[in-house]
């Protein structure tokens, strides 16, 4: 079935260079986009021909290849957050040629103001996009001053916030687990530390930041709701350099340089917290002995064989401990692996091959004096890729290929010393096996009309071995069967993508999306704050997988010779197989667990607008979304449609980054959003002398709103050494003390106990901040 | 795994030093009022009481609203019909039931035109060997923990409630543990930290409930319903007809022990 589906676009692909002879002569010019400092391959890089009607961008790997006539051009070349600059090429036979760009930083003062801007959000078909440099992600003021891609993303319309600190994020209504995360090309399963205040992501080691919230792509698959693509550095080739910073809860450090100059470099970047070595100064024993930290290495390297060869390595390692003397340990952390290969068939033809393994697993040890027990839990997959990408010519690029994914799942199991007070447990593993093929097509049958639809087609195995159970309607176990060594049961689908873009002139432009995403693995939460502990399960007999379906339109006009940015997106998207609890669930240790499982439906809509300025002294964005995110269970609200906990009608983002002088960096930021929905009691009666709160409907409430204003200001003095210079940042999380509400919650007054009242927990009030940074 | 939750909680609200707590007004609806019903029967003694009352609004200045006018009825397997009869406060009674163990029971209350059953059988009571208080210190203060030890039996669920009166105040639900982790092993109870502080001094009687899952599992879901929950709901009532509350025949016991800085121990 695959092979014969892959029969098909090969073929095409064969015929299509003939039909480019028939017209006049060709060649092509390919190759790289990269900094000048660095070497770093540049990612979405724009590259112009004479005029604006003809253009190509670079792929994933910072490869371009441009179809041309033979003849001399004017190649303009531009990439946000660096200068533009314009080459000069002759053509007259087939030709790879790297072009350079310095970055905003490194130039001259006056060239940001003058830097042109490509109209890419205009003029590609792609639509629902986000891409930011990491330059903006530097700028903008976070909480303990620790930079973060995940929190800066959330800024973004339809990204909405997953709580008071969070790097937990919701797409377009979805859930937290329906984003893909993928930090170079590796499933991040746990994306956050201590309890999400901070992201996985060391902003240091990254490159490239890409969500997609519409119109994914068909390369990608898998998650429902968005698709966040992360690419590390991949290190300096042309000089060795550092770069770290010292902050209130963490210290960082990055180390590049070449291997063997101009054909393979490294890239080093771990960062560590510690807020424990607080805990040594407590004069109890037990505290002085506990831990609390967590770190992060990302580490890489690059080897290029020739201009057409280039094999990459990278990997990330991060972990959280937490440890409460002898007597409690707990720790938790992902592990991933990337091996690549990057092959230039000829200029027309690309393959990227990808190996991945990626890991996320949590450990509890618990030393009591009478239960001495280890929990262990492990989600993982290994994975294969194969992709390539045909620029077929400038009107038509084809990307496809192959995708073959083992995921499997340990739940957690308990082993207990022996004489200990508790029993072992042992769960099953889960084990699936996920084959995909995908084409998608880039076509640009006009000028003013161009297009990206393409087909994913996937087939989820269930695997063995293992036992299965089936439930009755009130979820009670009715009957089993053990399978061997052997698939059990194929969820196939067929993903339909399209995104087209109609310009009407070179300012405005009207585009359109449709994506259909199915979702095998899903998370299991039944907290609001996300818990590494939280479970993960496969589709299986009893679980479908998850389906969106959604359409998107959109209107995108540039202003000011693209110094403004302006669009508005709205969309509808239908959500099937979602995944809710009965009451009273129990999800620990239990091999019945999916017969506490409820499945339902979702829809979500809303209307998102962006204005962005990206020139001049003053910079930043607005952003707004109007939404309503909705889920209907039979067993939930006597069946009626309720509110989704992310729901929010308003969510609204000001962000602003001042140049006041050559030394001193200004941002703020201001945050408004609705409250999440909740459940809150609408009555009360006793049991046992105790007051119980009597719940009738599911998330009927409202937490109140939410607003904050963050501050910071960046001081770089004058440059006195040329090899090393440093930054001070200073932040103000919270500038006005606003007591959000992080927890409301009801008890008895403690003098008259029949008479109950409400209180509410408010998480971080004015929260100040200084990192010292500096490179070499 | 709830502790593990419970820890990660802590050092949440901990580890935000600058975290504060209000009172606050909160605008909740007012729901048509339910029938509850609690009815707890042990063989403590022949006297049985069952409460029957309605939910009231949540800013109303009593915790319930009694109901009076029920007809409340228990029957034996062995055929025996136990009349119970009003004495106000939504309080019905019966003098002399005894309740065994292993015997089931039914429940049946005639309210305003509806039938609200259940039927509930009280397991074996699981004698404990030995109760000692210990105490901790964490984070330089000092906590007091009753602890209870017994033979939990094997190759059965086995379910367990605690209530507890401190000097002499009436008995609260304190917390239910099952033997889903540790079947057939030498188990210890250990209570306080969670739901009461014991003080050194306090006088304490507690009660040992063996109990039917459904009893444990109504008080599960209550136990482990925290601010942090994602959808709070009503724990889950064996009582038909929509009724909130339970039913419930237990096989108790009650102890007595004063928390001293010495182990003192009297039952």
């Amino acid at each position: 079935m695959l092979i014969k589906f892959l029969k098909l676009p090969l073929l095409w692909l064969l015929l299509m260079p003939v039909s480019s002879l028939l017209g006049q002569e060709k060649v092509t010019l390919s190759g790289y986009v990269k900094d000048a400092n660095s070497g770093e391959t540049l990612i979405a890089a724009v590259i112009r021909v004479n005029n604006e009607t003809i253009s190509t961008s670079t792929n994933n790997y910072g490869f371009y290849s441009l179809t041309l006539p033979p003849g001399s051009y004017q190649l303009e070349v531009s990439y946000i957050g660096y200068q533009a600059k314009v080459f000069p090429v002759d053509l007259k036979g087939n030709r790879q040629l790297n072009f350079e760009l310095n970055d905003n930083a490194t130039s001259i003062e006056e060239v940001l103001v003058s830097a042109k801007r490509p109209n890419e959000s205009v003029s590609s078909p792609q639509m629902g996009s986000l891409k930011f440099s990491m330059e903006e992600v530097r700028n903008v003021p976070v909480i303990f001053g620790e930079r973060d891609v995940l929190k800066t993303i959330q800024l973004m319309p339809g990204i909405a916030s997953g709580g008071e600190g969070s790097s937990n994020f919701y797409v377009r209504g979805g859930a937290g687990d329906q984003n893909l995360i993928l930090l170079d090309e590796a499933t991040v399963y746990n994306a956050s530390h201590l309890l999400g205040f901070f992201s996985t992501f060391n902003s240091d080691a990254i490159k490239d930041v890409n969500l997609y919230k519409g119109g994914i792509p068909a390369q990608y698959g898998g998650r429902i709701s968005s698709v966040m693509d992360i690419s590390m550095l991949d290190g300096n080739d042309k000089k060795f350099s550092g770069e770290g910073g010292i902050g209130l809860i963490a210290s960082r450090l990055k180390l590049e340089g070449p291997i063997v100059k101009d054909k393979s470099s490294f890239m080093l970047s771990g960062r560590r917290t510690y807020a424990d070595m607080f805990l040594k100064l407590s004069s109890d024993e037990t505290v002085k002995k506990s831990v609390l930290y967590f770190y992060d290495l990302n580490a890489k390297m690059n080897y290029k064989f020739d201009d057409k060869n280039t094999l990459y390595l990278s990997g990330y390692f991060g972990k959280d401990e937490l440890g409460y003397g002898d007597l409690f340990g707990f720790d938790w952390g992902n592990a991933t692996g990337t091996l690549r290969w990057n092959h230039i068939f000829n200029s027309q033809l690309f393959s990227n091959t990808t190996l991945i393994y990626s890991d996320f697993s949590y450990n509890v040890r618990v030393d009591n004096d009478d239960s001495d027990f280890k929990i262990n839990s492990k989600i993982r997959n290994w994975n294969f890729k194969q992709d390539f990408s045909y620029y077929s010519s400038n009107n038509n690029t084809l990307k496809f290929g192959l995708n073959l994914l083992r995921q499997e799942i340990v739940p957690a199991s308990l082993n207990a010393a022996s004489g200990s007070a508790v029993n072992s447990i042992n769960i099953e593993k889960r084990q699936g096996l996920e084959a995909a093929a995908y084409i998608s097509h880039e076509w640009k049958p006009t000028s003013n009309f161009s297009m990206i639809y393409g087909l994913r087609v996937h087939d989820f195995m269930v695997m063995g071995p293992g036992t299965f159970y089936t439930f009755d309607a009130d979820g009670e176990p009715s009957g089993e069967t053990s399978y061997g060594n052997s698939i059990i049961k194929h969820h196939f689908n067929l993903e339909p993508r399209l995104s087209m873009a109609y310009i009407m002139n070179p300012k405005h432009s009207i585009k359109a999306s449709y994506n259909r995403i199915a979702q095998n693995l899903h998370q299991l939460t039944n907290t609001t704050s996300s818990l590494p502990t939280d479970q993960y399960v496969l589709s299986s007999m009893n679980i479908k997988p998850q389906i969106a379906d959604q359409v998107a339109l959109g209107y995108f006009r540039n202003l000011a010779n693209n110094a403004y940015e302006l669009s508005v997106e709205t969309y509808y998207k239908f959500m099937d197989n979602q995944i809710d609890f009965r009451n009273g669930a129990d999800l620990q240790a239990n091999k019945y667990l999916e017969g506490e499982l409820l499945f339902g439906i979702g829809r979500s809509y809303g209307v998102e607008l962006m204005m962005r300025k990206n020139k001049g002294k003053l910079n930043g964005w607005v952003s707004y979304t109007l939404g309503r995110s909705e889920r209907q269970f039979d067993e939930i609200n006597e069946g009626s449609w309720f509110a989704a906990r992310q729901d929010r009608t308003h969510d609204i983002s000001l962000v602003g980054m001042y140049q006041l002088s050559k030394n001193w960096n200004l941002g703020a930021t201001f945050v408004f959003n609705t409250g999440n929905a909740i459940t809150f009691p609408s009555g009360k009666y006793q049991i046992d002398g105790t007051t119980m709160f009597y719940y009738t409907e599911r998330n009927g409430y409202r937490m109140p709103n939410y607003h904050r204003l963050d501050l910071s200001a960046t001081y770089e003095p004058k440059r006195e050494n040329k090899k090393f210079n440093s930054s001070w940042s200073f932040g103000v999380y919270n500038a006005y003390n606003r007591k959000n509400a992080y927890i409301i919650d009801f008890r008895e007054n403690e003098q008259q106990p029949e008479v109950t009242e409400a209180y509410k927990i408010a998480l971080f009030g004015m929260i100040p901040s200084v990192t010292w940074n500096f490179k070499f | 795994m709830q502790t593990i939750f419970k820890v990660l909680l802590a050092v949440l609200i901990s580890f935000s030093l600058h975290s504060c707590e209000d009172k606050i007004d909160v605008n909740l609806n007012d729901a048509d009022p339910r029938v509850v019903i609690e009815a707890d029967l042990t063989n403590l003694s022949r006297n049985q009481e069952i409460k029957i009352s309605r939910t009231v609004a949540f800013d109303e200045n009593r915790a319930f609203e009694p109901v009076d006018q029920a007809e409340v009825i228990v029957r034996s397997s062995t055929g025996r019909v136990y009349t119970f009869e009003s004495i106000g406060n939504g309080k019905y009674r019966h003098a002399n039931m005894m309740v065994n163990a292993m015997q089931e029971y039914t429940l049946l209350v005639r309210l305003d035109g509806k039938e609200y059953t259940a039927t509930s059988r009280a397991p074996r009571f699981v004698e404990i060997d030995s109760m000692g208080i210990t105490k901790e210190t964490i984070l330089n203060d000092d906590y007091y923990f009753i602890n209870l030890s017994f033979d939990d039996p094997g190759g059965e669920d086995n379910y367990y409630k605690y209530s507890i009166s401190t000097n002499g105040e009436p008995f609260k639900f304190n917390t239910v543990f099952s033997d889903k982790f540790n079947d057939g092993l030498h188990v210890k109870h250990q209570l306080g930290g969670r739901n009461i502080e014991f003080e050194n001094g306090d006088s304490i009687n507690l009660r040992r409930y063996s109990l039917a899952k459904d009893v444990y599992t109504y008080w599960s879901e209550y136990q482990s319903t925290n601010p942090g929950s994602a959808s709070p709901a009503n724990p889950k009532s064996n009582i038909s007809n929509g009724a909130l509350g339970y039913f419930g025949v237990s096989t108790v016991k009650e102890y007595k022990i004063t928390i001293q800085d010495e182990d003192g121990l009297s039952q």
